[in-house]
């Protein structure tokens, strides 16, 4: 294991700089994302707990060009784009959102491969950042994992004060860190060190929610229009929790033509809005308690029968910008018990 | 602003079919001239006008737009005219605040009976337009 | 701890429940974040209980009253006072169907605001208190006082209204309201004396990252619309795609589109994750809209709204 200085993350990140399209964590832009490293410094260190975007948007992007095409003569004629061939390293990723891309991966890679999403998957390295500051809104530890998570990064760096531990997880981190220079062999006292802040981070994250009677409760609670309709009514139907959520994928294809000049695109697309599930003749998810109870169910159940996984990490997103203070934890902890609701009529 | 010697702005024309367009179509049996500067939608009334159509306009590459429609008191729906003036001095003033050149959004009262004035509107803004340049507003950089 | 006026809402919402002259509530609860409220929509007279208010109720509960039927108890600050009023104008909601549960208000707190100034995250302090005109922030026994008008929320600094004019109950007399309309104007101020393009170009940064969430639409109780023109595909007037110009065309629009309905309180701002700031929209708006037409959104619920009335000579100089 090594180690290096918080005042030279810079120079990290200036000699990967060279191969990788660097990405580190900004409010350049007005918002916290993460955002290619202007070079400078790495004064994120200061304030960057996570990120407001989740960094599933350097792999699903909100808007992604699929392919171009131009009216010549009678016909139309199509421009696929080449696959992304450029290299984009992700520093600082927390585990949540580390994990998040692992279980996107489920749907892009495994049950079809998405050859958009895979070229930038294939492209990147993860450098994941361990937290030691969750948020009060933070719950990963619940859902198997915790804030110094390290299996779905290639490189994890533990903060111990003035220093980070660097490990290496992947072989493709292994490589990346034989190249890299500046890094000193961490000591026992170093690594020891690392476990005491990995603990300490663990029990700062105090939400919990309780999978097994989760899993239990929610497919009994299907029908139960009661409950559904009493914790979605102040939902406002807006984007954000599912925008944000790093582990929600669901896209719309849109084709936009100029002059002659087109282009099919692929953007973000979410469930708590009312036209998702619009068709012709009818919507079924045209009142709002059915669409909060997809999103919860698609997270919490569905995903788990199909990829034996709960498609959320407990990054707490949906909770912290919920404009509404709608709260999951909340939602799932009050399942009821008891015996299924079956429709009523 | 650059100065465009060969620049030849596109107009969106939306005209009221019960005045401004009959205007347009008087000045053209009149034998008036005017730039063919404009491309001209018929609607049915100024009170049609809804700021995005204009702003889609500008969106879609046109150099501006004119609203025009009967003047004040003639309405053929009595009050259209009336609301359409609300929305168009509104949407003037909030689009100059964004950034968008007054200029680019034009605005005339035009009866049946004036196909002289609907040609001198049109040379009037076609001129403002040329002095103001192109409209890149919606380029990407 | 519970709060007098507290106390009071309280005991109002059970009774209006009890003799059934409301069927619903709105109000607020505590959230379960630090410094967050939650809205309280409830039928169930024991939830009365859970009522709280606090210099911390962001939301604008009006957008919630049009899908709720029947009779509805509204706790509502002046600005969504003005929200409901416009409402009934445009005759969305029956002024016999509320009753309005009038708080007064001080001015709401800006966490992102005290967050910039403090350098630390709303979950890392440990109490926000109002006094008058000071608001006091506590992290780790350690005190610092700011100056009100530096960490209240920009449309409330805007706030000329704070006398509330309709409503059935009224929990007190009035708030001291620190008014500053300068300080809420900055960013308009400063927009205002630049060149053309370059406020274009500011607004062109601002909405390149929106992420299209429709938030801001989705909070908005002037954004009544059963279908908006976004989502309109025949024809398509504006494309779905997360592009800065129909982001800003979507914007642009849906502040046109609200024009002496925004009552310019702020809840758009506040629910946008990515922080572009709609209120220097929606206040140039109110101006424009006042400067030209002399018009107040909400402030009457007898008049007829901005759209709908006109005079037979105003706004002449801007057409040829």
């Amino acid at each position: 294991m090594k180690k290096i200085k918080k005042q030279d993350i810079a120079k990290l990140l200036s000699q990967w700089q060279k191969d990788f399209t660097v990405f580190v964590p900004s409010k350049e832009s007005g918002t916290a994302e993460m955002a290619v490293w202007d070079g400078k410094d790495a004064g994120f260190l200061d304030w960057y707990r996570n990120t407001v975007v989740p960094p599933k948007a350097n792999f699903l992007q909100n808007m992604e060009k699929l392919f171009g095409f131009r009216k010549e003569g009678g016909s139309f004629k199509l421009e696929t784009p080449p696959p992304e061939t450029r290299k984009q390293l992700i520093f600082g990723i927390r585990p949540c959102d580390a994990r998040a891309i692992a279980i996107i991966d489920m749907v892009f890679k495994d049950a079809y491969e998405d050859k958009y999403y895979l070229s930038r998957r294939q492209n990147s390295l993860l450098i994941g950042m361990g937290c030691v500051k969750p948020y009060d809104s933070c719950f990963c530890t619940s859902l198997g994992l915790g804030p110094a998570e390290a299996a779905d990064v290639d490189i994890m760096l533990t903060d111990t004060g003035d220093e980070y531990l660097i490990e290496e997880i992947t072989a493709k981190g292994k490589e990346l860190l034989a190249k890299t220079s500046g890094a000193e062999t961490a000591s026992q006292t170093d690594e020891n060190k690392a476990v005491a802040v990995k603990q300490a981070a663990y029990n700062k994250v105090t939400r919990k929610i309780d999978t097994k009677q989760i899993k239990q409760r929610l497919p009994d609670a299907f029908e139960n229009k009661e409950f559904w309709e009493g914790v979605s009514a102040k939902c406002v139907s807006c984007g954000i929790c599912t925008f944000l959520c790093p582990t929600c994928y669901c896209f719309d294809i849109n084709d936009e033509m100029l002059k002659g000049d087109g282009a099919r695109y692929r953007n973000w697309d979410s469930c708590s809005f009312p036209v998702y599930t619009k068709m012709p003749a009818e919507n079924p998810r045209e009142e709002k308690w059915k669409r909060v109870r997809q999103k919860v169910n698609h997270k919490y159940d569905f995903y788990p029968r199909l990829f034996n996984v709960i498609a959320c990490t407990g990054c707490g997103r949906c909770i912290r910008q919920c404009p509404v203070n709608w709260d999951i934890t909340q939602t799932l902890s009050g399942l009821p018990a008891g015996a299924p609701v079956t429709e009523k009529k | 602003m650059t100065q465009e010697p060969n620049f030849e702005p596109k107009i969106l024309g939306f005209l009221c079919r019960w005045c401004s367009y009959a205007g347009a179509d008087l000045a053209g049996t009149s034998r008036k001239k005017y730039p063919a500067n404009i491309r001209i939608i018929k609607i049915p009334c100024s009170g049609r006008i809804d700021p995005l159509l204009i702003i889609r306009a500008l969106r879609n590459g046109f150099d501006g737009v004119l609203v025009s429609g009967c003047h004040p008191g003639d309405c053929h729906y009595q009050t259209g005219n009336y609301r359409a003036r609300r929305r168009i001095a509104i949407t003037k003033k909030f689009l100059e605040y964004m950034g968008i050149e007054p200029e680019r959004l034009q605005a005339s009262w035009v009866s049946a009976s004036e196909g002289g004035k609907f040609a001198e509107v049109v040379a009037e803004i076609t001129a403002d337009l040329k002095k103001l340049g192109p409209n890149r507003l919606f380029n990407d950089k | 701890m519970t709060s007098k006026i507290e106390q009071k809402l309280r005991s109002v919402a059970r009774e209006l429940l009890e003799q059934g002259k409301v069927g619903t509530i709105v109000g607020y609860e505590a959230g379960s974040l630090k410094f967050t409220n939650t809205p309280l929509i409830t039928k169930d007279k024991e939830a009365a209980d859970r009522l709280v208010i606090n210099p911390f109720i962001i939301n604008n509960l009006s957008v919630f009253l049009k899908d709720i039927g029947g009779k509805v108890g509204v706790v509502a600050k002046g600005c969504d006072i003005r929200s409901i009023v416009s409402l009934i104008q445009d005759k969305q909601l029956a002024r016999e169907n509320v009753v309005i549960i009038g708080v007064p208000c001080a001015g709401i707190i800006d966490l992102d605001k005290i967050e910039k100034l403090m350098g630390k995250d709303r979950d890392e302090l440990d109490d926000i208190v109002r006094e008058n005109d000071k608001v006091i922030v506590t992290v780790q026994r350690s005190k610092k006082e700011y100056p009100a008008k530096d960490v209240l929320i920009d449309s409330c600094l805007a706030c000329d209204q704070p006398k509330i004019k309709e409503y059935d109950i009224l929990l007190d007399e009035e708030a001291t309201v620190v008014c500053d309309d300068e300080a809420s104007r900055s960013l308009i101020k400063k927009l205002e004396a630049m060149p053309p393009a370059q406020r274009w170009e500011f607004w062109k940064s601002q909405f390149e990252r929106c992420i299209r969430c429709y938030a801001c639409r989705q909070v908005c109780p002037a954004c009544y619309c059963k279908r908006c023109f976004v989502e309109e595909t025949e024809p398509a007037w504006i494309s779905p795609l997360p592009k800065w110009q129909d982001n800003l065309i979507f914007q642009v629009t849906r502040m046109m589109h609200v024009a002496g309905r925004c009552t310019d309180c702020g809840a758009c701002e506040r629910a946008c994750p990515v922080g572009i700031p709609l209120h220097s929209l929606s206040k140039k708006m109110a101006e424009i809209v006042q400067e030209l037409f002399e018009y107040q959104a909400g402030t009457d619920k007898d008049a007829l709204p901005l759209m709908a009335a006109y005079e037979s000579k105003e706004a002449e100089d801007l057409i040829r």
